[in-house]
């Protein structure tokens, strides 16, 4: 293994541990706001990530994706969220489903659970980036893990969008970039499902006047 | 292949128009004609292929494929051409039928609704018997499911229908789980494999295998043709479907469970241990002395028609029993002859039930009510109805020279050659069978000398009943009809025997070339125990008919026509509420078999309030105990609840648990799926 992969390699695990930690940062933070702020952070993060794959892969169509997903997940969808949470949102997540403590040992659960899982997969893998495909698979688990365990629709969102930050990367690390095609259709379906999520927070929220979730179990009967 | 494709045609184009037509006159006439058309020619290629041609060979047709690339599978043989017979018979009177009496229906239930469907049905069953391969049987066999399912739905505001269809609908897919897991097993996977690939593949599979496909097919089967004790859709669906309905479901419908009993036990199993037949023959017996038995009790004229049906497929299960039998002792004369009983009593039977269920809607028609206690001196204002109802009764009651009794007597006739099986203790069930099927053929009689006598004779019992008319013209004529096929059935044994031998010929090892039966008028057994001429009877009853006004004009009998009250009793006048009652009649049989009924009686009187003396009214009430619906079904109805309840805590309908089941479910992936 040259210089030039072994450098590859620890800035591939290296950004792909600060994705994942943004995204446990989720995990102990209360507020929107400071949900929000991770979620951007964690975008940016990503975006880099994507830079350095498309330098030490050869691979310039990755920057401009890279270029997309900065202007999507750092500026746009947190704008729009921000804008959301100004409207319905000044309520915290108080009490989640898991208390704070307990989330993050199951986030650390979760990240082991990646690393068993995708152990035969690294095995075989002759990628320098095979590292960090545990943490982009943690960082997907992570993610589910917040949607679950919250009870605030604008939370959840943020933890899809993170789930989603997840498989970009998990995509990126595999494969240096799936098409661009490919990768813009993907862009565009988290763009309409956060569009729809939003609207259907609104409602959430003038039915209810809360956006706890909880409030959907009434829908039953 | 004209024929075929007319058929099809038939019925596509009636069941379209019946669509586009609509409600209305035209939309019943298109419907009909499609349907008679199509069952016409369904006859016409059923008899065809039956009629031993130039070389004395019946006509197959070669496997073909119906629609390129969906892998269904067509072909006609011997045992295809016979049921495919039946459809085309029934499927003529009850098409002829519906047009008036669906007259009745409309405004007030969805015409179209009914004539498609009548079309789908026909048209699926005609397909079913001609299925080459299991994928096609299966998607045939839920096409002809789900048709019947509407037309029994066709009076779908009133709650018992509902019940009645929801009960049909959960039976026949139970039994469409056991017939899609018995073709897994048969086929080793690939449903589109050809019937002739599955016989080979049959005979290579270990016995154990056989046993569970042959029991799968057996339970899945009785589902569709009413085997006690899965019989209890039977006397619910029939009634509250219309009547032509009721003949075709009753004449031809549950007839499939006995054509794919056949089709998978005798022709693609080949056959199997004795047991098989014991089993086959157990139930037919228990089938055919509770399903009568359950008859005597009903007072609904239509209930007590479907009782019947569950009586007579009994009866047909003994001949087949028996036939399996025999065969697995490698007696194969004796096993063609239960067969042959077996088969000939399933048209015979398709064609009494039909008319008596089109008899029934008759009155049902004219009457405006199903229960006999309120009709009475029918046969003066419906004489051609009464005449043809009669007939059905003394067919499905097995008397001579009707089509009843022959079938019945060759059923009889392979039971009584069972003193040839080598082993004493099956040999002993045959008499037991033999005891039985008498049973329940006198007990049919009784039932059928309350429903003709209560429902036709005497006088008026309601006001309804006095204002009846006789059917319109095409019902009459689908009844006459009917009533020519039993009569005609019943006198020409000597055609139909033979025809029928070389319809199961070469199947599961009986011998290729059919047993030859004595056969000038009259009809014997291989073994030579008996010989009856059913037309030499006919004749002779013609004969005592006509003998009977030659000695009263010898013995110069006064001529001259009496008319008075029967039975006046000296009495002034005669009310209706004088008049016996189907529950008197049936009442000393109540009491025969108290054991079975455990009847709980009601009696209130009410007296004057000033004395005793005066009774105001008494009101009796007698109901008998539904065995299997307490005791078999109940438990089951709360076991599925009980699942279902508990099932039920799953969807606690927070949003948080349904994500918290997908995260679960997609480690279990994950975990499972590693390599």
């Amino acid at each position: 293994m040259n210089d030039h992969d072994t450098l590859f390699a620890q800035l591939s695990t290296l950004s792909a541990s600060l994705v994942l930690l943004f995204g446990i940062a989720l995990l102990w933070r209360r507020s929107l706001g400071a949900y929000i702020k991770a979620f951007r952070w964690q975008s940016l993060v990503l975006s880099l990530a994507f830079v350095m794959i498309g330098y030490f892969g050869h691979d310039p169509e990755l920057y401009i994706i890279a270029a997309a997903l900065l202007a999507l997940k750092v500026f746009i969808i947190p704008w729009y969220l921000t804008r959301l949470q100004m409207r319905v949102g000044t309520e915290r997540e108080v009490q989640p489903y898991v208390n704070i403590a307990t989330s993050l040992i199951v986030a650390g659960l979760l990240v082991m659970l990646a690393y068993a899982i995708t152990r035969p997969l690294v095995m075989v893998s002759k990628l320098p980036t095979r590292g960090a495909i545990p943490l982009a698979v943690g960082l997907i688990f992570v993610g589910l893990f917040v949607i679950v365990s919250r009870r605030k629709a604008l939370t959840q969102i943020v933890g899809f969008l993170v789930l989603e930050n997840g498989i970009a990367l998990l995509a990126a690390l595999c494969t240096y970039g799936i098409p661009l095609i490919v990768e813009l259709g993907v862009f565009l379906d988290v763009l309409m499902g956060f569009l729809v999520m939003q609207i259907i927070v609104y409602h959430i929220s003038s039915t209810f006047e809360s956006i706890d979730v909880e409030q959907l179990s009434q829908l039953k009967h | 292949m004209t024929l075929l494709i007319l058929m099809v045609t038939a019925y596509v184009a009636g069941a379209v128009g019946a669509l586009l037509f609509g409600e209305g006159a035209a939309g019943r006439g298109v419907a009909s004609f499609g349907a008679a058309v199509g069952s016409g020619a369904g006859l016409a290629l059923g008899l065809t292929a039956i009629a031993p041609g130039e070389s004395g060979q019946m006509l197959i047709l070669a496997p073909m494929r119906l629609l390129p690339l969906t892998g269904m599978m067509l072909r006609l043989d011997g045992l295809s051409a016979f049921f495919l017979i039946i459809v085309g018979l029934i499927g003529l009177a009850v098409a002829l039928y519906g047009f008036s009496y669906s007259t009745a229906y409309e405004g007030r239930y969805s015409l179209r609704m009914l004539g498609a469907m009548l079309n789908v049905l026909l048209l699926s069953l005609s397909m079913q018997v001609m299925a080459d391969n299991a994928l096609t049987f299966l998607i045939v066999w839920e096409a002809m499911s789900l048709s019947a399912y509407w037309l029994v739905l066709t009076e779908n505001d009133k709650g018992e229908t509902v019940r009645a269809a929801v009960w049909y609908i959960a039976m026949t897919h139970a039994g469409f789980a056991a017939l899609v897991a018995m073709f897994l097993l048969l086929s080793g996977g690939d449903l589109t494999a050809s019937f002739a690939g599955m016989r080979e593949n049959a005979a290579a599979l270990s016995p154990a295998m056989r046993n569970v496909i042959f029991l799968l097919a057996l339970f899945g089967f009785s589902t569709k043709a009413g085997v006690v004790p899965l019989h209890v859709w039977l006397p619910m669906a029939h009634p509250v479907a219309p009547s032509h309905v009721s003949a075709l479901m009753s004449g031809v419908v549950i007839k499939m469970g006995i054509y794919g009993l056949l089709r998978v036990a005798l022709d693609l199993l080949g056959s199997g241990p004795v047991w098989w037949g014991g089993i086959v023959l157990g139930a037919g017996a228990v089938s055919a002395v509770l399903g009568v038995l359950y008859a005597l009790m009903e007072h609904d004229l239509k209930r007590l028609l479907a009782y019947h049906s569950v009586e007579n497929i009994g009866i047909i299960l003994i001949g087949i029993g028996s036939g399996m039998i025999f065969q697995s002792y490698g007696l194969m004369a004796l096993a063609s002859l239960g067969f042959i009983g077996g088969l000939y009593h399933t048209v015979n039977h398709a064609a009494f039930k039909a008319l008596l269920f089109l008899g029934a809607g008759s009155v049902l028609h004219a009457t405006h009510t199903s229960n006999m206690e309120k009709m009475g001196g029918l046969i003066k204002r419906m004489p051609v109805t009464a005449f043809c109802f009669l007939i059905g009764s003394a067919a499905i009651s097995a008397l001579p020279p009707l089509n009843g009794f022959a079938s019945e007597w060759i059923i009889f006739q392979s039971l009584l050659g069972g003193f040839n099986i080598p082993k004493p203790e099956v040999a002993v069930m045959m008499p037991i069978a033999v005891g039985m099927l008498a049973l329940t053929s006198g007990l049919a009689a009784a039932c059928f000398v309350k429903a003709f006598g209560i429902t036709f004779l005497a006088i008026p019992r309601s006001g309804e009943a006095g204002k009846a008319s006789e059917a319109p013209l095409s019902m009459r004529a689908a009844m006459v009809l009917l009533a020519l096929a039993c009569v005609a059935l019943g006198l020409t044994p000597f055609i139909v025997v033979p025809a029928l031998g070389q319809v199961i010929a070469g199947l599961g090892h009986l011998s290729d070339i059919p047993v030859r039966f004595t056969l000038g008028l009259s009809l014997d057994s291989p073994n030579g125990f008996g010989r009856m001429s059913p037309t030499l009877i006919g004749a002779g009853l013609l004969l005592l008919l006509a003998l009977v006004p030659m000695v009263m004009l010898l013995l110069r009998v006064n001529w001259k026509v009496r008319v008075g009250e029967s039975w006046g009793c000296g009495r002034l006048g005669q009310t209706p509420r004088m008049e016996y009652t189907a529950t008197a009649f049936a009442e000393p049989l109540r009491r025969v078999f108290a054991e079975l009924y455990r009847p709980t009686r009601e009696l209130t009187i009410d007296f004057h309030p000033e004395s005793k003396y005066f009774v105001q009214s008494i009101e009796y009430r007698s109901e008998i105990t539904p065995w299997f619906e307490k005791y078999l079904y109940e438990p089951c109805l709360w076991l599925v609840r009980l699942l279902a309840t508990v099932v039920r805590r799953l969807q606690s309908g927070s949003l948080n648990a349904y994500l918290v089941y997908v995260t679960i479910a997609l480690v279990i992936l994950l975990l499972t799926a590693r390599i």
